[in-house]
């Protein structure tokens, strides 16, 4: 079980994003097709579907790659992530032309302490069970 | 039921269930019991209860951040 760690790190912290944007995408097109909400879903899915769920496998690589020289906990290591991941959704919303709602900037704070709150409790919970049951960390 | 009977009845079932060959251990459980044993229950502390509790209530009061979170997951 010592073998290719690194691989089953990254495979543990893909699993928790790629699960949930099943709910994401059936959110998403609950508001666009059953809400007729003019969300260009095309365009929205790419930032959770392709970024976000690499950026946790290579997240949870960087936490096994520390873990044996710094004791960080899971929990803390993930509320960082988005650090990364928020100016990152930002940029790739405005290169693909998404358009912010009216109030998100308003929301901003709040959806950053979310995020953060969200982010700590799925990476202490999903992240380091995943990472137990494949004798990771 | 003869005895001759459960003489046959017993030969057959013999002849149904072979004998399981390689019986053995091929190494020690009763560390993996131990450990198993000494495992804690998973606890959760009252922060991050009191943290889930808040991100409920946020998320309900500002039903906004939920596209965002949504995006970013």
């Amino acid at each position: 079980m010592n073998q290719h760690i690194y691989l089953r790190a990254y495979m543990a912290g893909i699993t928790v994003p790629t699960i949930f944007l099943l709910v994401a995408a059936t959110g998403f097109c609950i508001v666009r097709y059953v809400l007729d909400l003019p969300v260009p879903i095309e365009r929205v899915i790419v930032f959770p579907m392709a970024v976000v769920p690499n950026a946790w496998g290579l997240w949870n690589m960087v936490f096994v790659a520390l873990h044996s020289r710094a004791k960080m906990s899971i929990g803390p290591h993930g509320a960082l992530l988005p650090l990364l991941l928020g100016p990152l959704g930002m940029v790739m919303a405005a290169v693909l032309n998404l358009g912010f709602p009216p109030n998100a900037i308003r929301v901003l704070p709040i959806a950053a302490l979310v995020g953060f709150s969200v982010y700590y409790l799925a990476w202490k919970y999903l992240v380091g069970f995943l990472n137990r049951v494949l004798g990771i960390a | 039921m003869s005895q001759q009977d459960d003489k046959e009845f017993r030969e057959l079932l013999k002849q149904a269930l072979p004998p399981v060959a390689d019986t053995k251990l091929r190494r020690d459980l009763w560390p993996d019991m131990l450990k198993k044993l000494d495992e804690q229950p998973l606890r959760v502390p009252w922060f991050d209860w009191a943290l889930a509790a808040l991100l409920g209530v946020a998320l309900v009061l500002f039903p906004g951040a939920i596209p965002a979170l949504l995006y970013h997951l």
